[in-house]
C-alpha cells in the first residue's frame, strides 16, 4: 500500500517480461524426419527381416507363409496393371461417402443426446452399446433387407461410425468447464451465438476424436461387408480381392490385400487427423501427447 | 408534483444499480437454505463498492442476480447501465482462442462490426498494457496477463454501448487465485483503469485491506443468510478504518461458532 504507484508500475512490467512466452525455435527439417521418420522405418525392415528369415527356415509350408518378394511382386503386378488402383478406388469412395453420411447424421444426433435430458436417457445407453455391437453382425441382416447391393453396405458403414461419432460429440460437450458457457452469458450470447461460438469449439477435440474413431469404425466395416457380401454388381473392392485371393488359394494376394488395407488405414490417420489433432490440441496449449 | 418527478429523475440518474429487499432462497421446504435476506444497495454511477464478506455470506449469489445469472426469490433490482460485465475468480478465457479474438468475442455477442471488433479489442488490451501478446493463447500467458485479458474482455462487454449510459462491472473475488506481488500489481492497474474509463464496480472480497485500497465503500456481508451488516467510506482510509472493518468481520464469523 505504500508502494507508490509508478514503483507498482515498473514491477508490474517486470512481470510481463518474466512471462512473456520465450517461443521455441524449431528444429530442422531433417532432424525432425530423424526423430519421428526413421523409428518406424526401422521397426518395418526389421519386421521384414524376421519374415524372410521364417520363410527361409522353411517351417510353414510356401501356400500359407509366402516369401516377401513374391508379395511385393503381387503388389507391383497389381499397381502396374491399374488393378490396385481400381479396388482402392472403389473401397475408398465408399467409405469417404459413408463416413461422410455418418458425420452428418451423428453430428445432430449426438447434440440432441448432449442437450436434450429426455433423449439422453432413451436412447444414451443404446448408443454406447451400439458401439460394442461388431458391425459385422449387421451384414446377414443387411443383405436381407437390401439384398447384395451398396445400400447393404452403407448400411453397414453406418451402424459402424454413427455410434462412435455421436458419442464423441458427446463425450465432448459433457467435457466444457461449466464456467465457459456461464461467461458466454454474462457476455450476453443467446443460445445459438452460445452454441456456435463456445460450446462446438469447446468440445472439438472430443469431436474430432469420436470423428477418428468413426472413421476406422467405418474403414473396418466395410472391409468386413466387402469380405461376406460380395456379387458382380458390387465391383471389386479390397475386401472382394482379399476374398478373391483365399478362394483362389493365392497367399500372396491375401497378404497383399491386407497389406493395401492397412495402407489405406494409415495413410488416412497420418494425412488427415493426426494433422488435424495436433493443430486443435497445440491451439490450446495440450502438447503433452505430441 | 413537479418537484416529485424531479427527484425521481434526479435519482434514477443518480444511480447505477439499486437493490432493495433482495432475497434469495435455495431449495424448497425444510432444505431450503436462505442465502440472502432483505439486501439493499444502492451503486452511483462510476462508484466502486467493495462487498465485503465470509464464506457463505451470499456475496456470489448477490453479484449474479446483478448480473441477469440468477433471479431473486423476491425484492427489486434496477439497473440503469449498459449490460453489466462480469469477471470471475478464474479468467475463464476461451482456451482455443488468442488474447484478442478473446476480447473480440465480447463485441461479436453485442454485434460489433468486425473491424471496429479488432480495433477495439486491441485498444482494450492495450489499456490493460498487453498489446504485445495479442495474438497469444491463453495457455502462453501469465496467470496475472490471463486475468488482465478478462478484465480487458470485461470492459469489451460493458462500455460496448454509445448511448452514453453509464457502464458496471462486476467482479467476483477475481485477484483471489493469484500471488501476492501480481495481486498488487493487479490491484493498481484495475484502480488506474477504473480511473480512466468512469465505470462502475462491485467488488466482491474476502480480504479487508484489498476491499479498503480498491473501493470508495466497503459494504460488509453477514453470513447465512447474508445482510448488509455495516458500511463504510474509505475514500481517505486510515489503518484505524482497516481495524473497524476487520473486527467486524471476525465479528460476524465467530457468530457461527457453536
Amino acid at each position: 500500500m505504500a508502494t507508490p504507484p509508478d514503483t507498482l508500475d515498473k514491477v508490474g512490467a517486470g512481470l510481463d517480461a518474466l512471462d512473456v512466452p520465450v517461443s521455441a525455435h524449431k528444429p530442422p527439417l531433417w532432424r525432425r524426419f530423424l526423430k519421428t521418420g526413421v523409428p518406424p522405418l526401422i521397426a518395418f525392415a526389421l519386421l521384414l527381416g524376421v519374415w524372410q528369415a521364417l520363410w527361409a527356415s522353411a517351417l510353414l509350408p510356401e501356400f500359407q507363409l509366402p516369401a516377401p518378394v513374391n508379395v511385393w511382386n503381387e503388389l507391383v503386378r497389381s499397381i502396374s496393371t491399374g488393378e490396385a488402383f481400381g479396388i482402392l478406388w472403389t473401397s475408398l469412395h465408399r467409405a469417404v461417402l459413408g463416413f461422410l453420411a455418418a458425420v452428418l447424421i451423428a453430428t445432430p444426433l449426438g447434440l440432441l443426446i448432449a442437450k436434450v435430458r429426455v433423449v439422453r436417457a432413451a436412447i444414451g445407453s443404446l448408443l454406447t452399446g451400439l458401439q460394442s455391437l461388431p458391425s459385422v453382425a449387421w451384414v446377414p441382416a443387411a443383405i436381407l433387407w437390401f439384398g447384395v447391393t451398396p445400400s447393404t453396405i452403407y448400411f453397414v458403414v453406418l451402424m459402424g461410425s454413427v455410434p462412435s461419432i455421436a458419442n464423441g460429440l458427446v463425450a465432448g460437450i459433457d467435457q466444457i468447464p461449466p464456467l465457459l458457457p456461464r461467461v458466454g452469458r454474462a457476455l450476453g450470447a443467446g443460445r445459438f451465438a452460445s452454441a456456435r461460438h463456445i460450446l462446438l469449439p469447446a468440445a472439438l477435440p472430443g469431436y474430432l476424436a469420436g470423428l477418428k474413431q468413426g472413421w476406422a469404425f467405418s474403414w473396418r466395416s466395410l472391409m468386413a461387408a466387402e469380405i461376406i457380401a460380395t456379387s458382380p454388381q458390387l465391383g471389386v473392392g479390397l475386401g472382394q480381392y482379399l476374398h478373391n485371393g483365399s478362394s483362389l488359394n493365392d497367399i500372396n494376394m491375401v497378404i497383399a490385400a491386407i497389406f493395401l488395407i492397412l495402407l489405406v488405414g494409415i495413410g488416412i490417420e497420418l494425412l488427415l487427423f493426426r494433422p488435424l489433432e495436433r493443430a486443435v490440441l497445440r491451439a490450446r496449449g495440450l502438447t503433452g501427447a505430441l | 408534483m413537479t418537484a416529485t418527478l424531479e427527484t425521481a429523475l434526479l435519482s434514477t440518474a443518480d444511480t447505477a444499480v439499486a437493490l432493495s429487499a433482495v432475497r434469495k432462497v435455495f431449495g424448497h421446504g425444510s432444505s431450503a437454505v436462505v442465502a440472502l435476506d432483505g439486501v439493499d444497495l444502492k451503486v452511483k454511477p462510476g462508484e466502486f463498492v467493495c462487498l465485503l464478506g465470509a464464506s457463505g455470506c451470499g456475496k456470489s449469489t448477490l453479484l449474479n442476480i446483478v448480473a441477469g445469472l440468477d433471479g431473486a426469490t423476491s425484492g427489486e433490482l434496477q439497473i440503469n447501465t449498459s449490460r453489466p460485465a462480469v469477471m470471475f475468480q478464474e479468467p475463464a478465457l476461451m482456451p482455443w482462442l488468442t488474447a484478442a479474438r478473446n476480447v473480440e468475442l465480447a463485441l461479436r455477442f453485442a454485434g460489433v462490426g468486425r473491424l471496429a471488433r479488432k480495433r477495439r479489442a486491441l485498444e482494450l488490451l492495450e489499456l490493460v498494457r498487453l498489446g504485445d501478446v495479442a495474438d497469444k493463447r491463453p495457455h502462453e500467458l501469465s496467470g496475472g496477463m490471463r486475468q488482465r485479458v478478462a478484465l480487458a474482455r470485461a470492459l469489451a462487454s460493458t462500455t460496448v454501448s454509445a448511448d452514453g449510459s453509464p457502464a458496471l462491472l462486476l467482479m467476483d473475488e477475481p485477484f483471489a487465485a493469484l500471488d501476492a506481488i501480481t495481486r498488487d500489481v493487479l490491484q493498481s492497474e484495475l484502480l488506474r483503469v477504473w480511473e480512466t474509463t468512469n465505470t462502475a464496480i462491485i467488488f466482491v472480497t474476502h480480504d479487508v485491506r484489498e476491499a479498503v485500497r480498491l473501493g470508495q465503500r466497503v459494504v460488509l456481508l453477514s453470513s447465512r443468510p447474508g445482510r448488509v451488516v455495516r458500511e463504510w467510506d474509505v475514500t481517505d482510509s486510515s489503518d484505524a478504518v482497516l481495524d473497524e472493518i476487520n473486527t467486524h468481520l471476525r465479528e460476524v464469523i465467530s457468530g457461527h461458532a457453536s
